[in-house]
């Protein structure tokens, strides 16, 4: 069992800014239409503003909503696809035998993101960009756990986009682009524990595809639900708030 | 020499997404880079890609006289005019 406290989440994505927008479409399921996206990036220094994309501002985005004091924290940074729109024009460009972008390229790495991030927060301490074709929630909570054997408090991003129509028969990715940011911390209460599941106690909500796993998560964010359970490597973890035998 | 100014200064702002600047704000002898405009390496990697496609002008990224050349628009501009009197 892995334990820990979910001191703040915010989540973001076209027109889903607050707790409130994010309840409604998990009862309503409604269709979220991509250029509604509405983030404010005032904070960020206007040359640093330029470099960020759809993926990127929905990122920065949910970090400012979570409104942290000290962002000199570790992060861990998880997409499962990341911006592959970028990186199929940069592939396209070179089979038109056209120059690369400095830019698009600098911009198409896995950690591009935490990267500007790091540098508008000054924030140099340990980041992680991770990529997980399963459970991606799952291991980006785990890779913060990891964290929080020697560090406090750890910023947890997990941010997404669909992938361009010519890859999506090869592989499953997000509806639409969102970012959830949580902080993870320490403490004697350890309020949230992650506990794997023998074989055979798989509960009926295993999530066959990022949407199901953000919605199962989102449930649990706001308490709709008992736990969030998911598939990772062959086997089931568990979320659950802790239960306190003393009391 | 105005116009070619004012074109380069329109090839910067499109090739690195300065949407929120203006032709106009840019003064001619002000420093593109850092304490300027406060364009960074990445740009001027990107500049030097927009030099050659739209000029054919190819920089030794390294060299001291491309810096010399990247200093404000008004260096680009005769980088650009001597280029096309060669």
């Amino acid at each position: 069992m892995a334990g820990f406290t979910l001191e703040a989440w915010t989540a973001l994505a076209p027109s889903l800014e607050t707790k409130e927008d994010w309840t409604k479409w998990l009862s309503e399921n409604t269709d979220i239409a991509e250029h509604q996206l509405k983030v404010n990036l005032k904070h960020v220094p206007m040359m640093l503003r330029r470099r960020f994309n759809t993926l990127g501002k929905c990122a920065m985005g949910a970090i400012h909503q979570l409104g942290l004091e000290d962002p000199n924290i570790p992060c861990v940074f998880a997409s499962q696809h990341g911006d592959t729109k970028l990186t199929l024009s940069l592939l396209e460009g070179i089979g038109k035998h056209e120059d690369m972008s400095p830019t698009g390229f600098s911009l198409a790495v896995h950690n591009a993101v935490s990267g500007l991030f790091s540098i508008i927060h000054h924030n140099n301490r340990e980041i992680t960009a991770i990529a997980a074709m399963q459970g991606l929630i799952a291991s980006a909570l785990f890779e913060a756990i990891g964290q929080l054997q020697v560090s406090e408090k750890v910023l947890c991003i997990v941010y997404d986009m669909p992938l361009p129509s010519l890859y999506q028969p090869f592989s499953q990715s997000s509806e639409f682009p969102y970012a959830l940011a949580l902080v993870l911390s320490r403490d004697n209460e350890n309020s949230l524990s992650l506990t794997y599941q023998k074989e055979g106690e798989a509960g009926q909500h295993l999530h066959s595809n990022p949407k199901s796993e953000l919605q199962g998560f989102l449930a649990f964010l706001l308490d709709q639900s008992d736990g969030y359970q998911c598939r990772l490597n062959g086997s089931t973890w568990a979320l659950q708030k802790t239960v306190n035998h003393a009391g | 020499m105005t116009a070619l100014q004012t074109e380069l200064k329109e090839m910067i702002i499109e090739c690195l997404d300065l949407e929120d600047v203006e032709a106009e704000e840019i003064d001619n002898d002000d420093p593109l880079f850092v304490d300027g405009l406060g364009l960074d390496s990445i740009d001027a990697l990107e500049i030097g890609l927009a030099l050659q496609k739209r000029y054919g002008i190819k920089l030794d990224s390294n060299s001291e006289e491309t810096r010399a050349h990247f200093a404000n628009v008004n260096a680009l501009a005769d980088l650009v005019k001597n280029h096309r009197t060669i």
